[in-house]
């Protein structure tokens, strides 16, 4: 049980490159080409033209909703798709900052469905009200993020 | 589900926290939220991103440099390269995390936190651990509050008001240094503050459960 914080660092590290390697890389390939077919498709304009008034609420670009459909799934997808859209330059780094929170805020519910709410054994009939009170927090953390970018 | 049987220990009455655990709780603070970059001489070896250094530039065509991941990549190759390229971040990030829980840096946070649990978020102090368990990890938090409800330590109310904390961000802290890193290198803000944001709205959030629930009788959400 005597490790030294050398071993320690070295330990968080591995967990870090695990992370990495099995969840942080494959999450970006998958958001990377889901990117690229909706762009080769001309979905992602398309979606981009529907959802721009929406997104202009909150300073984004159209195209940022896929970033959040993405992140509802799963949280690398929506990072994914935000970098993705990023290096493609649809988004700015302003964009970026203002979707970050959101990210996370409302991110990976299909999964937390299951793992969290499932887990600690809450009664499905308040699923709407979890779910609708984190879509909200999302809502409001880029209208906050917007003044911070 | 299977793994009813949990020894999850949610018993923290007495919790003791050496001075090196508020040190740490401190220092992890200031090393991620970007206030020693700026700074000159020994004091900038304790931010992370003058840690995390940068990758050696490569000569691009038109004699551009770059970075090993090159520019104009798409699809894949491009998200495969990217995703390496976050790993120094990740490994960094976590090797700290790492140390600071080991210094007890996380439970000097829950030692402060639990007297303030029941006006922050009106759910009881014994949550402490939990709470912080789930910043860490969705499944730990998730597990302990099923014990804890099961060892009536707190009620249906509380339960679904602690959940909607963990529900919105999960894993905080994991997920945000880890995942979120892909982005650090697009903000505007220092890194800290899209964690704060979400701090904030955790909160938010659980309080709007809180109010929602003022309406119900314990019987009513069963």
């Amino acid at each position: 049980m005597n490790k030294s914080l050398i071993d320690i660092f070295v330990e968080g590290a591995k967990k870090g490159l695990h992370i990495n390697l099995n969840s942080i890389i494959p999450n970006l390939v998958m958001a990377f080409v889901f990117i690229e077919v909706l762009k080769i498709t001309g979905l992602l304009a398309f979606l981009g033209k529907v959802f721009a008034p929406i997104m202009a609420i909150f300073g984004l670009p159209g195209e940022g909703i896929t970033v959040l459909l993405s992140a509802w799934l799963a949280m690398g997808g929506g990072v994914g798709a935000c970098a993705s859209l990023f290096n493609e330059g649809i988004l700015t780094k302003e964009h970026v900052t203002i979707l970050i929170p959101a990210i996370f805020l409302m991110g990976a519910q299909v999964q937390y469905m299951g793992r969290l709410l499932g887990t600690a054994g809450i009664p499905s009939r308040h699923y709407p009200i979890l779910l609708g009170i984190c879509l909200l927090n999302a809502a409001l953390s880029m209208l906050v993020m917007r003044f911070l970018a | 589900m299977e793994e009813n049987k949990q020894t999850t220990t949610t018993v923290p009455a007495r919790l003791t926290v050496p001075w090196y655990g508020f040190v740490a709780l401190i220092f992890a603070i200031l090393f991620f939220s970007g206030v020693f970059n700026s700074a000159g001489g020994a004091l900038k070896a304790l931010d992370f991103s003058a840690l995390l250094g940068q990758f050696g530039s490569v000569q691009g065509p038109n004699g551009a440099v770059t970075t090993f991941t090159g520019k104009a990549g798409l699809g894949a190759r491009d998200g495969f390269l990217f995703g390496l390229s976050l790993a120094p971040s990740v490994m960094l990030a976590l090797g700290v995390v790492e140390v600071i829980t080991h210094l007890q840096g996380l439970k000097a946070a829950q030692k402060l936190l639990t007297p303030i649990l029941r006006p922050l978020l009106g759910i009881p102090g014994i949550t402490g651990l939990a709470l912080i368990s789930s910043l860490q990890s969705t499944d730990a938090g998730a597990g302990m509050t099923k014990a804890m409800r099961e060892e009536d330590q707190i009620t249906d109310k509380e339960r679904l008001i602690f959940c909607q904390f963990q529900f919105s961000a999960g894993g905080t802290i994991t997920n945000y240094l880890a995942t979120g890193s892909a982005l650090f290198a697009s903000l505007t803000v220092p890194i800290i503050l899209p964690l704060v944001i979400l701090f904030v709205f955790k909160i938010f959030g659980a309080n709007l459960m809180r109010l929602y629930l003022k309406r119900f009788s314990e019987e009513e959400v069963k």
